[in-house]
């Protein structure tokens, strides 16, 4: 009885401790660590030529044409191609736990790759900036140049004129690099990390941090224009339309300043956070909330027009092609609304959580699911025409 | 049930951690070690009585151990006899185990609470909007510093400094606790319970965040603090000395527990 007592009290702790690793570790979708999820990415498409590129969940930046798949070529058919990222020493990205435990594993891309030139340019969460020909997948040039040395985790995308490419990081740093060299042009040290999109118009790239400020700067000097302390981060990629800057933030607000002097024009009060990037045209935002509503606000007075309810929060950015409007949930339902009024057209299940932004040609819908699937989705016949996976070597 | 579990445990405490970091100028350690003490206040009442059920049981050690001889070919009767001992003195062998037991929860929950508010990852932080309240101050609060006195709460210590502390203020708590045995290959059994907790806690705090250690700490050294007062000073734990100790005043407050049984007898 004596050994039993002394027993019981480690026995126990050991039991409950590793239902706290397994439950809270282990039971991650997609794998996970003792320090949560694991980073997978969320990257969208971007088009160039005749193919999409994207960056992968398995840490690849891959340019498939769509046609190819339609016709189901063995991957790469022609102007295809993927270029494998190289992985992070351990700990320098984000910690020792959310680094690659080893070498020749790889880490989720959340920034959407741009294309300029002959180049595609992809930030990621690695902390390296990487130009690849858009022809063949070669590389460019990398920033920074040294092996070892990151920016930080990169999760915002670039953004880019054509002469320079601009990005902000997790080191708190807002980047100008020359597009065609990769040298660097100007960097601008904000209060806290940089994990949205910034956006550019008229010579002012617009950039919001997690420490509640968003800047306006030149684009050609760095120079910061003007600079607004807002009561929470933001939370979504920056939108530049008209006179006005929109973005969401963490105290569930959806924000439209003015471009030129930062002032508040309005802001509308969402369920939950505004995550995804809001969409304009002609006059109209659209808002994808986590509240599980796309709202449709009107862009001059920030009053709501109409709003459509999901089966669950939409966290992924939604596409507008001529009439229709597609967003996602994260159950993996995708929705054809009409743009005008918000009312549904259809809904295709694909089953899996989708957390990329969409990309629409015409009536084909691409989603880049948490299965490792690329679905392109033909929503005038409601039907996935053909799906690719990101896990091809 | 994960649910439940959310809406009872998980968000109430996620939520009160990030306010109340917001309140203190966004520092999510100072909020940890709040919480901590908040918790140890509200288990006070289980406590104490953790530590009279100690106290009770290791008075009666040594008519445990006389039992154990007298019936050491008849587990049965042994086993009656010790419970009827048990019962006689209104003791519940388990009792002393609740406070434990009760904090298991609270662990998790922190856990979880810590890994979610801080968001090491995007997909953390994406996922800690479904388990967040409408309040302004949770949402002013996010995302949260993760740095305190140079560690990152969300990551574990690569120091090593935190596993030591967390090992040793758990070993000194249990020293507090434990008293000698007579018997030699008892005391060697209890000794090694004795270490293996500490070096089990602190083997997990190489792999968990720093945050969820900075609470262990926290809650031994006011474990110790408590013993301390309630149990009446360090109990049968002894600093360690470079001088040879005289036998008698050392083993006088060591066998204080056993004379008490063998003066009962």
């Amino acid at each position: 009885m004596i050994r039993m007592k002394n027993f019981i009290k480690p026995i126990l702790v050991l039991t409950v401790l590793l239902m706290t690793f397994i439950v809270s570790c282990a039971d991650q979708a997609g794998g996970g660590s003792c320090s949560g999820t694991a980073a997978q990415g969320w990257s969208g498409f971007t088009a160039y030529k005749q193919v999409l590129c994207f960056g992968s969940m398995e840490g690849k930046v891959i340019a498939f044409d769509p046609s190819a798949r339609t016709d189901n070529k063995t991957f790469p058919a022609e102007n295809e191609w993927l270029y494998v990222i190289k992985a992070a020493t351990p700990g320098s990205t984000c910690g020792a736990m959310c680094a690659p435990s080893s070498s020749t594993s790889s880490m989720g891309i959340y920034s959407t790759p741009v294309a300029a030139g002959d180049l595609v340019y992809v930030g990621t969460y690695t902390g390296k900036i990487y130009a690849l020909n858009a022809n063949r997948g070669v590389v460019r040039w990398v920033y920074p140049r040294e092996g070892s040395e990151t920016v930080g985790a990169i999760v915002g995308s670039i953004i880019t004129d054509g002469q320079t490419i601009y990005f902000g990081s997790s080191n708190s740093k807002l980047y100008a690099l020359d597009a065609p060299t990769g040298d660097l042009k100007w960097e601008y040290q904000t209060s806290n990390k940089i994990w949205t999109t910034p956006a550019i118009s008229d010579g002012i790239i617009y950039a919001g941090n997690y420490g509640g400020n968003v800047y306006a700067l030149s684009t050609e000097s760095g120079k910061v224009l003007w600079e607004l302390k807002i009561p929470s981060a933001v939370a979504s990629p920056i939108e530049v339309s008209g006179d006005a800057v929109y973005f969401g933030t963490f105290d569930r607000n959806l924000y439209a300043l003015e471009k030129m002097t930062g002032k508040e024009k309005w802001k509308f009060v969402g369920g939950n956070w505004f995550w995804a990037e809001p969409i304009v045209r002609e006059g109209t935002i659209y808002a994808a909330c986590l509240d599980k509503n796309l709202y449709a606000i009107d862009a001059g007075t920030g009053t709501e027009l109409w709003k459509f309810s999901a089966d669950s929060p939409i966290v992924s950015t939604p596409v507008l092609s001529d009439k229709h409007l597609f967003a996602i949930c994260d159950k993996g339902i995708l929705y054809k609304l009409d743009a005008a009024t918000g009312n549904m057209i259809s809904s295709i299940p694909l089953g899996y959580t989708v957390n990329s932004p969409l990309y629409a040609e015409g009536e084909i819908v691409y989603a880049y699911a948490r299965d490792h699937n690329v679905y392109a989705v033909d929503t005038a016949k409601g039907v996935v025409s053909w799906t690719f996976s990101s896990k091809i070597k | 049930m994960i649910d439940i579990w959310n809406t009872i445990i998980l968000q109430p405490m996620l939520n009160g951690l990030i306010a109340l970091s917001e309140l203190l100028d966004k520092d999510f350690g100072l909020a940890i070690i709040i919480l901590t003490i908040a918790v140890r206040i509200v288990l006070l009442p289980l406590t104490f009585k953790q530590t009279q059920s100690t106290k009770a049981m290791q008075s009666l050690q040594p008519k445990l151990q006389e039992l154990q001889k007298k019936y050491a070919r008849n587990q049965q009767k042994l086993q009656q006899e010790m419970m009827k001992l048990y019962k006689e003195a209104g003791i519940n062998p388990l009792g002393c185990m609740w406070p434990l037991i009760i904090q298991f929860p609270i662990w998790i929950a922190l856990y979880q609470s810590i890994i979610q508010a801080l968001a090491a990852t995007p997909e953390n932080l994406l996922s800690l909007a479904q388990n967040l309240y409408a309040w302004d101050l949770v949402g002013q609060a996010i995302p949260l510093n993760e740095n305190f006195l140079g560690l990152k709460l969300s990551q574990p210590d690569p120091t090593m400094i935190l596993a030591i502390l967390v090992g040793v203020t758990m070993w000194v708590q249990q020293k507090m606790v434990t008293p000698p045995a007579t018997d030699p290959r008892q005391q060697q059994m209890s000794s090694m319970t004795t270490l293996m907790m500490p070096m089990m806690f602190a083997f997990f705090t190489l792999s968990f965040p720093s945050g969820l250690a900075l609470y262990w700490v926290v809650s031994n050294i006011i474990g110790i603090i408590i013993q301390y007062f309630v149990g009446g000073g360090w109990g049968y734990f002894k600093f360690p000395s470079l001088r040879p100790q005289p036998q008698a005043p050392a083993g006088q407050q060591d066998t204080k527990a056993l004379k008490e049984g063998t003066n009962k007898k």
